[in-house]
């Protein structure tokens, strides 16, 4: 079962690393995919329907830049929601890992 | 699997939403297939790297169902955010169903004697002058007046309740979706 836990680790993740991303600065899917793929080893599909499900719950919006290469791109921002949303996610998940690290690693040292 | 294999399986898999969603979906990832071929990768490299278009129509899917029901409360969103979180497999359907049936035959039942309530206290009120009831001809109009206003309100009141109920059910599948399926059907 180790690579089920590890999947569902990285899932859960996912939103966090991606509020994460943009909140250091706007980017566009196909970058964020690539990072985070690079980054935690998801399949690159799965950003668009969390990108869509963060927009729908108004953490991110979208805006177009024209591009050198190609159609223009669609750039996601985050909102205040988001903002907010990252902060409080950024919070939980320190306390948990901490909580988590100490338990599994505090025997150890 | 070549852009075009791809992109008709993703097609295929979002048919019946709204057209502008699949619009929207589709420009998504022809960006991503076009921004991949600018970075030197090839089709098949790309669409490996974005997984299984079923199951990526599967989610997305869910979450334009979703989002309807978000937006417009109507039976026939309820029934199709329903059907999405089955879809999903977060929640077992052989576990779900019978207590669904249970719960939907029960508001079914409620709805039906509101409504008959409704139409009673009508013909009491309408009645009431003509048969001259005990109490009085203007208690009568009265409790047919009471009794439609309270088949109202009980109405209202199973309408909030069946909306709570779906809401409930929607936000259970959602939390177990996405804990649970990735780990059940493992990607990239």
């Amino acid at each position: 079962m180790p690579e089920a836990i590890e999947i569902q680790l990285k899932k859960g993740a996912l939103e966090l690393c991606v509020l994460a991303l943009l909140h250091s600065q706007d980017s566009y899917a196909y970058e964020i995919a690539s990072r985070l793929s690079d980054l935690i080893g998801m399949g690159e599909g799965t950003i668009y329907p969390l990108m869509r499900r963060l927009q729908a719950d108004g953490l991110v919006e979208t805006y177009l830049v024209e591009s050198s290469a190609g159609p223009p791109r669609k750039y996601y921002r985050l909102t205040e929601a988001g903002k907010r949303s990252f902060t409080t996610q950024k919070d939980a998940w320190s306390s948990f890992s901490g909580a988590v690290n100490e338990i599994v690693f505090g025997g150890a040292k | 699997m070549t852009r075009q294999a791809f992109m008709a399986r993703l097609r295929e898999g979002l048919r019946g939403l709204p057209p502008q969603t699949v619009a929207e979906i589709v420009a998504d990832y022809e960006a991503h297939f076009t921004e991949g071929e600018a970075a030197g990768r090839s089709e098949a490299d790309v669409a490996a790297a974005l997984g299984n278009p079923d199951r990526l129509a599967r989610e997305l899917r869910a979450e334009a169902q979703l989002n309807r029901w978000r937006e417009e409360r109507s039976p026939s969103s309820a029934a199709a955010a329903i059907f999405a979180i089955l879809g999903l497999g977060a929640i077992d359907i052989l576990i779900l169903l019978p207590i669904l049936m249970g719960v939907a035959g029960a508001l079914f039942g409620l709805f039906i004697a509101v409504i008959a309530v409704f139409f009673a206290g009508g013909f009491l009120f309408a009645a009431a002058p003509f048969v001259d009831p005990p109490g009085g001809t203007v208690a009568g109009v009265l409790a047919g007046i009471g009794l439609m206003a309270g088949a109202t309100s009980g109405g209202a009141i199973l309408t909030l309740i069946s909306i709570g109920l779906i809401n409930a059910l929607v936000w259970y599948g959602r939390l177990h979706y996405r804990l649970l399926k990735p780990a059940l059907e493992p990607q990239g």
